[in-house]
C-alpha cells in the first residue's frame, strides 16, 4: 500500500510565498520584558480599540447601505470615524506598531480579526 | 530517559519492521491496553528544528501508518520517562480510542487554491462602476467624502467576500462527496482562495482525485496544490483536559489544549 504523502503543483513558489504571508498575519505573544513592555500592551490595547473601530465603521456602512442614515447623520459619522481612524494612526506610529501587528489569536477561535 | 513520541496506534504489538527515528534510535511500541505509543529514545532535546529531523519524524509516521491508524503527534514531543507516558495514555486512554475509531481507513488530503486577488478586485469596481451608486451624494464635506471611500471600499470587500464563498462552496460540493470530514479556511490571504483538509477514506481516494483533477480543469486559471495523503493530522480532537499538562517534562504534546478541544496533529504543509 502506498501511504507516502506527496505534494502536487505547478506554483510551489507562489504557495510558500502565501503560506508565508499567512504566518506572517499571525501574532506574536505580547512582548512583556522590562524593555518593551510599554510597547506590548500599547499593542494589546490598540488591537481592542482597532477591533471596536472596525466594528463602528462595519456597523456604518451597514447603515449607509441600508438607507438608514441621514445626511447629516452621514457627516457627522464619518467625520467621528476620520478623525478615530487618524488618532488610530497617531498612535500606531508612536509606539512603532504596523496594521497587521494589531490582531490576537484566540486559540482555537482562530485570529481576532 | 527521554522518550520522543511519533503516534499514538491502534495496536499493542510491536511493528513488524524495524523502524528508525530520531537520532538513529530504533523505533518501538509502548503498549497501553489494546493501544500502543510509538517512541524512541532521544538523549536531548532537540535544539533545532530542521528539515532534516521533520522528515524524519514524519517517515516514521508514514511508515506506521502502512500497517496501523495513527493518531500523529505534534512534532518534538518528548515525554519524560516510561511511567508519565503511561499516565498520559491512561488519562487519554477513551479519546484516543475514540479517535483512532474515527480516523480508521481514512486518510487525510489537503487542498490549497489560489486566485488573482488584485484581478478579482479589477472585474468587481468594473462591475459596480456600471451599478448606479446613489446611495451617496457627491462629496461635499471631509466627514461624507471619507464615508463615501469608505463605502466604496466596503462594497468591494464584500463582493470579493461573497465571490470567494461561492466559489468555496462549490468545489467543496465536489470534493464533499468523497470526504469524512473537512476543514475549510476561506481567505487565509487575499490571494490564497481555500485551504481545506479533508478526512477520506481510503477506497474513495480515487475518486476524491479524480474530483481535484476535474475542478482543476474546469478553473484553469487558478492554481492548486494537492497534497497527501497523510495521517488525520487535523482531525484528531481530544476533549479532556490533561492534569498533566503544567509538569514542564510534557513537551508540546498537549501544548493548545483548552477545556473544550485538543488538537494533537500537526501542520505539516
Amino acid at each position: 500500500m502506498i501511504t507516502s504523502g506527496i505534494v502536487e503543483t505547478d506554483t510551489a513558489e507562489e504557495f510558500i510565498e502565501e503560506i508565508e504571508k499567512s504566518k506572517d498575519a499571525l501574532p506574536e505573544k505580547i512582548d512583556a520584558n522590562p524593555k518593551t513592555v510599554e510597547k506590548g500592551l500599547a499593542k494589546l490595547v490598540l488591537t481592542l480599540i482597532e477591533l471596536i473601530r472596525k466594528l463602528l465603521e462595519k456597523q456604518a456602512m451597514r447603515r449607509v447601505e441600508a438607507g438608514s442614515l441621514s445626511d447629516e447623520q452621514i457627516e457627522n459619522v464619518g467625520e467621528t470615524l476620520m478623525k478615530l481612524e487618524n488618532k488610530m494612526e497617531e498612535l500606531k506610529g508612536i509606539f512603532g506598531l504596523e496594521d497587521e501587528e494589531l490582531n490576537l489569536n484566540l486559540g482555537p477561535l482562530g485570529d481576532l480579526m | 530517559m527521554k522518550l520522543y513520541l511519533y503516534g499514538i496506534i491502534d495496536s499493542s504489538n510491536q511493528t513488524e519492521e524495524s523502524i528508525y527515528g530520531l537520532e538513529g534510535s530504533g523505533v518501538y511500541n509502548i503498549p497501553y491496553c489494546d493501544i500502543g505509543a510509538v517512541v524512541s529514545e532521544i538523549s536531548q532535546p532537540i535544539q533545532e528544528v530542521t528539515a532534516g529531523s521533520v522528515l524524519e519524524h514524519e517517515t516514521v509516521v508514514e511508515k506506521l501508518m502502512a500497517n496501523f491508524t495513527v493518531l500523529p503527534v505534534r512534532f518534538q514531543t518528548i515525554i519524560d520517562g516510561r511511567d508519565n507516558l503511561l499516565s498520559i495514555m491512561q488519562s487519554y486512554y477513551r479519546d484516543f480510542k475514540d479517535n483512532l475509531e474515527r480516523v480508521s481507513n481514512k486518510f487525510e488530503f489537503g487542498i490549497k487554491v489560489i486566485w488573482s486577488a488584485d484581478k478579482m478586485k479589477e472585474n468587481i469596481i468594473k462591475a459596480l462602476n456600471k451599478e448606479q451608486q446613489k446611495k451617496l451624494e457627491p462629496a461635499s464635506s471631509s466627514g461624507k467624502k471619507f464615508m463615501k471611500e469608505k463605502f466604496e471600499k466596503y462594497k468591494i470587500d464584500k463582493e470579493f467576500e461573497a465571490k470567494a464563498d461561492k466559489l468555496i462552496k462549490v468545489m467543496d460540493i465536489f470534493f464533499s462527496k468523497f470526504a469524512a470530514e473537512k476543514k475549510l479556511t476561506k481567505l487565509k490571504t487575499e490571494n490564497l482562495l481555500l485551504d481545506a483538509v479533508y478526512l477520506v477514506e481510503k477506497p474513495q481516494e480515487s475518486n476524491f482525485r479524480e474530483v481535484f483533477e476535474h475542478i482543476k480543469s474546469a478553473r484553469s486559471d487558478f492554481k492548486y496544490l494537492f497534497s497527501g495523503p497523510w495521517p488525520a493530522y487535523n482531525f484528531v480532537v481530544l476533549s479532556k483536559k490533561s492534569s498533566l499538562l503544567r509538569e514542564p517534562e510534557q513537551t508540546n504534546l498537549f501544548d493548545k489544549v483548552t477545556q473544550s478541544q485538543t488538537l494533537v496533529g500537526v501542520d505539516i504543509i
